[in-house]
């Protein structure tokens, strides 16, 4: 009969350890991450930024349509695709201009940096072209 | 020889210059054929008569079986109305009969039809034709026992006194008949489903139709307020017959006292009740005529072939009614026009200047197509107006929509947005170190 107790009691005990354990492991993941981010180029923060408010606009977008509803689609697929284009070469221009990527160690910034125009105007021109 | 032939085809060419007849400028009507069965009518009816020539009509008189009867000519009709004063009558003379009288009736003229109690089967096959039906028993008359008119001569309630009009100011006139109608003779029935017919003059609820020689030995078929005294039919092309079935309710006569009233009336208002009711018959009153249908875009003036939906146009119409002697501005609040295609999809009421201009603005709706401006005026008593004018409507052109849709603003703004980020990045990701 104590036996028993006595097990139980030891089970509680695990469990609120390892409960413990797992959020400050939790915390301790995101601290080295918030670290682990300050030390990068200010460079590739500022491409970030970009990238964020392009797809801060996008979600703006998406829940402006659930409300209204998707009348004139085409524009409203033309807004979120300029957004989303954005996004998508922001990531392209982020990945060929950091200088840790081993893959891309052999281009030119300039280079990638003009590919990231020359789309760029290319996805506006479409974009101005759909919008109706 | 020659002047004299001069002068003849002269006065002759000017012959149709002085006949003023019936025709839509002047729907009165002028020539009246009064078939009789002997002439001794033309004295015993002489004030009915006598009222109707004293406001222009010219009757004419002749036989019912006179073999030089006929209603038209060539072609063409001699005559704008006809009156039937002959209940006795087994075949019409020259070249009536009842398939002419129908077709009499069919091509827009008037007839007046007065049985009386024996008619003949002639008669009662055109009232038949009509849309009335005689009593099918050919000794019966109406009687009733309560509301007979109190006389020296007849015991047997043949003569009765009915008050029970139909409340029409444009069949009888605006002013009330005061005395009740005498009538002796018999009574006839209409059928429920036909809208064409209206009972101008219905027996009392008392009355009844049989035989009064004999015993009832059944129930009478015709009772009560069932039975019609006078009825009018407006046919659709807007002729109009009187049918009665007391050919002496016309005949000259005097004073009239209903039975369990104290009333003593010196006249009875049968003058009066059939001048009136003739009046309308012969298109005096209640004759509508609707010229002048226009449409147009708001703000211009000229009729447009066709029209683009969401556009906002204007339709109006002029409608005059008969005096007897001119056309007067007709005045009233519920004429409607309908924009119908297979059904209407705008209904609005014309409103009136009170001098006969009607008029409505509306929007056309949003469905293209090819559309008719309706007007079906059908009112009791009136003539039945029916006007439609076709016009098609069009969708929008290209270049008809809107440029910018206030719903996507927040799409223009974030492509624009985008543009401008994309712009100030350059400018920040090229001047940071």
């Amino acid at each position: 009969m104590y036996q028993r107790e006595r097990e139980r009691e030891r089970e509680r005990d695990y469990r609120e350890e390892m409960a413990r354990s797992t959020g400050k492991d939790a915390q301790a993941l995101f601290h080295s991450l918030r670290s682990a981010y300050a030390a990068t180029p200010t460079t590739l923060k500022i491409i970030d930024l970009y990238m964020g408010f392009a797809v801060f606009t996008a979600l703006i977008q998406v829940v402006y349509m659930a409300i209204v509803g998707s009348f004139p689609f085409n524009s409203f697929l033309s807004g979120v695709l300029s957004c989303v284009g954005t996004a998508i070469l922001a990531v392209c221009l982020r990945i060929q201009v950091n200088k840790d990527n081993k893959e891309f160690k052999d281009l030119p910034p300039e280079r990638a940096f003009a590919d990231f125009v020359l789309c760029n105007l290319v996805l506006h021109l479409v974009i101005m072209n759909f919008l109706g | 020889m020659a002047k004299l032939l001069l002068y003849l085809t002269l006065a002759t060419s000017l012959i149709p210059l002085f006949s003023v007849a019936f025709s839509p400028e002047n729907p009165t009507d002028r020539r009246v054929l009064v078939l009789v069965d002997d002439f001794a009518i033309k004295s015993s009816h002489s004030l009915y008569f006598g009222s109707l020539t004293s406001r222009g009509f010219q009757l004419e008189f002749k036989l019912a079986d006179d073999p030089n009867i006929g209603l038209q000519r060539y072609g063409q009709y001699l005559y704008d109305a006809l009156v039937l004063f002959c209940p006795s009558v087994e075949r019409f003379g020259g070249s009536i009969d009842v398939a002419s009288i129908v077709d009499f009736v069919d091509s827009g003229h008037d007839l007046i039809v007065a049985a009386d109690s024996n008619a003949s089967d002639l008669i009662r096959e055109v009232a038949t034709e009509c849309g009335v039906d005689f009593d099918e028993d050919p000794a019966a008359m109406v009687i009733d026992h309560i509301n007979y008119a109190v006389s020296n001569f007849d015991g047997d309630h043949t003569l009765i006194a009915s008050d029970d009009f139909i409340k029409a100011d444009v069949i009888l006139g605006s002013k009330k008949i005061e005395a009740p109608v005498l009538f002796q003779g018999i009574g006839h029935s209409l059928n429920p489903a036909n809208s064409l017919v209206l009972k101008v003059l219905s027996a009392s609820s008392s009355a009844y139709s049989a035989n009064p020689k004999s015993k009832l030995s059944n129930p009478p078929s015709l009772t009560g307020s069932a039975i019609s005294l006078v009825s009018v039919v407006q046919a659709r092309n807007n002729a109009r017959i009187l049918i009665t079935g007391s050919l002496s309710m016309f005949s000259n006569r005097s004073g009239v006292q209903k039975a369990g009233s104290s009333i003593k009336h010196e006249k009875s208002g049968n003058e009066q009740f059939l001048t009136e009711i003739s009046k309308w018959v012969f298109h005096e009153r209640g004759h509508l005529k609707a010229v002048n249908v226009r449409h147009h875009k708001v703000g211009e003036s000229d009729e447009p072939a066709i029209y683009r939906i969401n556009d906002d146009l204007e339709y109006s119409v002029e409608i005059y009614e008969w005096s007897g002697t001119s056309w007067e501005p007709y005045v009233s609040d519920d004429v409607q026009v309908q924009f119908y295609m297979m059904s209407p999809y705008v209904l609005k009421t014309l409103s009136t200047d009170q001098k006969g201009h009607y008029s409505a603005e509306f929007k056309v709706p949003d469905v293209y197509g090819v559309f008719q401006f309706k007007v079906e005026y059908q009112r009791l008593g009136y003539t039945s107006l029916s006007l439609s004018k076709q016009i098609p409507v069009r969708p929008y052109r290209h270049n008809e929509y809107e440029r910018f849709l206030p719903a996507a603003y927040p799409y223009y703004g974030s492509a624009f947005s985008m543009m401008a980020g994309f712009f100030i990045f350059t400018i920040v990701h090229l001047y940071s170190k």
